[in-house]
């Protein structure tokens, strides 16, 4: 069954999400079949793909949309969320 | 911030001959050596760079590989550009070899201007076409200049 979800959350990375966090997010984003977008200000990122995540230079208290459509939009909302919310380098 | 800001026509290469990972590090920190960009220890710096790869490779796919780490022995922060023809293996993320690379050094505690240069950086990279003017960049001068006209555009 097809459907979008999103939420709004904020990065807890205290380095903000540079290159090592930002891979690991991707790495987790490729593993959903839904179409997943990371967007910050006015930047929409495709959430599988690292350049575009690193392009939106998320700090460390920065306010993020994370939003998915498709089968297990869902579930990708919510791990990736969660990924976000915790520290993790 | 712009690119042009961190990066000297200097630590510019359009012709690295390194083959492979450690070499392409040691290469271009020559060239942020000679640019005047390191005022301590180059050896200090390529420890830190060859750490962060431990963490994981910066070959991030596309041809491209970040390799970044902070440093005392640099007093602010300060990038590097290089470009392979034949391409180097960095155990990238798809598996390919890196033709662009792109060395940022920051002193310790500029953990935000580090972000802003990556975020910069990523954000001309993520262009196609972009990607596709450096690798035809075969001299040091056309790289310095296809990297400030997309700087300027963007």
């Amino acid at each position: 069954m097809k459907e979008s979800v999103e939420r709004r959350i904020v990065v807890a990375n205290e380095l903000g999400l540079h290159a090592r966090p930002a891979a690991l997010f991707v790495q987790k984003a490729a593993g959903f079949k839904a179409k997943i977008t990371l967007t910050k200000d006015e930047m929409a990122a495709d959430a599988k793909s690292l350049l575009d995540v690193m392009a939106l230079g998320a700090d460390c208290g920065s306010v993020v949309l994370i939003k998915a459509a498709g089968p297990d939009a869902r579930d990708a909302v919510r791990e990736l969320a969660e990924m976000l919310e915790a520290r993790y380098e | 911030m712009n690119i042009v800001d961190i990066l000297d026509r200097r630590a510019v290469k359009a012709s690295l001959s390194a083959k492979a990972k450690p070499e392409v590090l040691r290469e271009l920190l020559d060239a942020l050596v000679a640019s005047g960009g390191v005022e301590g220890e180059p050896s200090e710096v390529l420890e830190g760079l060859l750490a962060r790869e431990e963490l994981g490779s910066t070959g991030i796919g596309y041809g491209v590989a970040i390799p970044h780490c902070k440093s005392e022995s640099v007093s602010r922060l300060v990038a590097a550009c290089g470009r392979s023809a034949e391409g180097v293996a960095f155990d990238a993320l798809d598996g390919k070899p890196a033709h662009i690379f792109f060395m940022l050094v920051g002193p310790k505690g500029s953990a935000g201007a580090h972000l802003k240069a990556l975020a910069r950086m990523s954000r001309l990279l993520k262009d196609a076409s972009f990607r596709g003017v450096l690798a035809e960049a075969d001299t040091d001068e056309a790289l310095y200049a296809a990297i400030q006209s997309a700087d300027a555009a963007a």
